[in-house]
């Protein structure tokens, strides 16, 4: 436990004594976090739904998800907590791999999404199945290619630990651990991670200004790319199909799983582009390891034969070699270096 | 969950919900009588059969209107804002969510109290109504932990019977019905009314009990055949899971009450 937590810890303890003028021994009294302000980043849009809404942010909540997501507990065999496929120096997405790893050398079907900005989303994962953050958790946690466990499972071992029932108790107010807190808990930290702090940004703010190369990437990604990645998340939570051909390894048809409608084969969410320096390799199963094979595929890797083709890439966005180095120069302005080193958001 | 927190009226937003549903309930949200009254209680008796004989698990075989032979390992739903019905009014537990498994006979009873009075029919939602499939972690019968949650797909199934079958070529012979889906066109949750023969009277301080067969026969037995042989799995949303709903609606009939 880090010292700054058990000094609060302890303050709302002997808080909450001198209110009730009391010795505080049974979990029957409650205890009240430190309620926090979740901040919109100044010109962005309100989230379309507050995530937060049923699960009021504390930081006693966001410390005890932060704890939750580098468990390994949360795992059959302890290897795997959250933080195993999403690390914090890439953008929270895995580093490197195109599928990550899950228990007993197996492997995900698709490419670990980067994870902030998260209470801008209108529905999770690449095919959108997961429709609110407080039930993200299950899928990794009990899918047997990820973590493989099961939540009775995970409930038994957090109820072990006494740390738990005193990060528990802060967040939430009694020692209960249940699946409802425990999901409410990893909500609160991963919801709370934002990036909006990229050199982009700095510009918008009028902190920064770009080279004219990063100018000119800029130019080009608003009339060829915006009008998917829409500013200022760099998405616009649509499915989409960018014409590249199904992995027939995986044979995964994205949103259409979902939906079952034949219009959404193929179709992916469109990712955000922030922090895209960091999150390599791309797309859906990872095919693309370089920024450069990502722009040649738009260039000229389209398929435009695929009948649900987004309409917008009916053409293919051709560019010259100039031109998508430029728009790489403007894409590594989104990196936000303040998030993927912020201590708050690492393991304590 | 919620038992004591019962009755009144419905919240804004399952007004909404009803309402886009064809809702065709007078909702009494001010009723005078509703909150100067007395109120009894109603127990809702789950009694799980197979064409009128009680479900054995596992072990008991039985046969179904195409003369398909099965077994049932694992038979659960959802009921959720159970009330009872007098002409246009409607007395419901609110936030009542109650899983029915096989497995409990505890859970087999819901309980909750409505205002003394005599009532005409007995309702409830068979499954979880939208809001609650979207809106994030829940708790007590919504547990995900109760495995009626889809992980993959996020939202509740409704309904799930599992067992096995020498007429399905599934592996191990199994059948699988995971009946869900809450969005657009492939809502399965389905209202149900039944009629009593005669009053169902609420006495102040009293408990009734209405006992209300569930008969498994029944999710066969309809106009839309799903045969074992043909269709032995149904594991996500769509509209073979809402033909399977539509049957398994006609599953319930009022058996017995008592005053107690």
């Amino acid at each position: 436990m880090r010292p700054g937590f058990l000094i609060r810890y302890l303050m709302f303890v002997t808080s909450t004594m001198m209110m009730l003028g009391a010795g505080e021994k049974h979990s029957g009294i409650p205890i009240t976090p430190t309620w926090m302000p979740f901040r919109i980043p100044a010109g962005w849009p309100k989230p379309p739904t507050d995530i937060f809404a049923k699960n009021r942010l504390s930081e006693q909540g966001f410390e005890l998800g932060r704890k939750l997501f580098y468990d390994g507990r949360l795992s059959k065999d302890g290897n795997f907590p959250c933080a195993s496929c999403h690390q914090q120096f890439a953008a929270f997405a895995n580093i490197e791999h195109d599928f990550s790893h899950g228990f007993n050398n197996t492997f995900t079907k698709r490419n670990a999404p980067a994870l902030f900005n998260i209470a801008w989303m209108t529905a999770l994962h690449w095919d959108g199945s997961i429709n609110h953050i407080e039930v993200q958790p299950l899928a990794p946690l009990t899918a047997p290619n990820e973590m493989a466990e099961n939540i009775d499972s995970v409930l038994g071992k957090l109820r072990k630990d006494k740390d738990y029932h005193n990060m528990f108790k802060a967040a939430f107010g009694t020692t209960e651990i249940n699946s409802q807190r425990m999901l409410k808990a990893l909500a609160q930290f991963v919801g709370s991670i934002i990036s909006s702090n990229s050199k982009y940004d700095k510009v918008k703010n009028g902190e920064a200004t770009f080279t004219p190369n990063e100018q000119n990437g800029y130019d080009l990604f608003r009339a060829k790319c915006a009008g998917c990645h829409k500013e200022p998340l760099f998405t616009d939570n649509s499915f989409r199909n960018n014409g590249m051909p199904l992995n027939i390894y995986t044979n995964d048809i994205g949103r259409m799983k979902i939906t079952g409608d034949k219009q959404d084969s193929l179709k992916f969410k469109v990712p955000s582009l922030r922090n895209i320096g960091l999150t390599y390799p791309y797309m859906h199963d990872g095919r693309f390891t370089t920024l450069g094979q990502v722009l040649e595929h738009y260039s000229t890797g389209i398929q435009i034969n695929q009948p649900n083709l987004d309409s917008l890439l009916r053409k293919r966005q051709p560019m010259t070699s100039r031109e998508k180095s430029n728009l790489i120069y403007f894409l590594y302005t989104l990196t936000d270096t303040s998030m993927v080193k912020n201590p708050r958001f690492a393991p304590h | 969950m919620n038992k004591r927190n019962l009755l009144s009226s419905y919240a804004p937003r399952s007004v909404i919900v009803l309402t886009t549903m064809g809702a065709f309930l007078f909702l009494n949200f001010t009723s005078p009588m509703q909150k100067t009254s007395k109120t009894g209680i109603v127990s809702f008796t789950f009694n799980i059969t197979v064409k009128g004989e009680r479900l054995v698990l596992n072990d008991s075989q039985y046969t179904n209107i195409f003369g398909e032979k099965y077994r049932v390992s694992k038979f659960k739903y959802y009921i959720s804002s159970p009330g009872l019905i007098h002409g246009n009014e409607i007395k419901i537990e609110r936030n009542g969510y109650h899983l029915i498994d096989a497995a409990s006979p505890a859970s087999q009873h819901v309980v909750f109290r409505v205002p003394a009075g005599s009532y005409d029919k007995l309702y409830f939602l068979l499954g979880v109504d939208s809001a609650r499939n979207c809106t994030g972690a829940q708790s007590g019968a919504l547990d995900p932990m109760n495995d009626m949650f889809w992980t993959w797909n996020s939202g509740y199934v409704m309904a799930k019977l599992e067992g096995f079958s020498i007429s399905s070529a599934a592996i191990n012979q199994r059948m699988e019905y995971h009946i869900g889906g809450y969005k657009g066109n492939n809502k399965v949750m389905q209202k149900i009314n039944l009629a009593a023969t005669s009053p169902i009277n609420i006495i102040a301080g009293k408990t009734t009990e209405v006992t209300i067969e569930t008969d498994i026969d029944k999710w066969w037995q309809v106009n839309q055949p799903v045969t074992i042989q043909e269709l032995p799995i149904c594991t996500s949303p769509g509209e073979l899971a809402k033909k399977i709903a539509v049957n398994y609606s006609n599953m319930f009939s009022i058996q017995s009450k008592q005053i107690k």
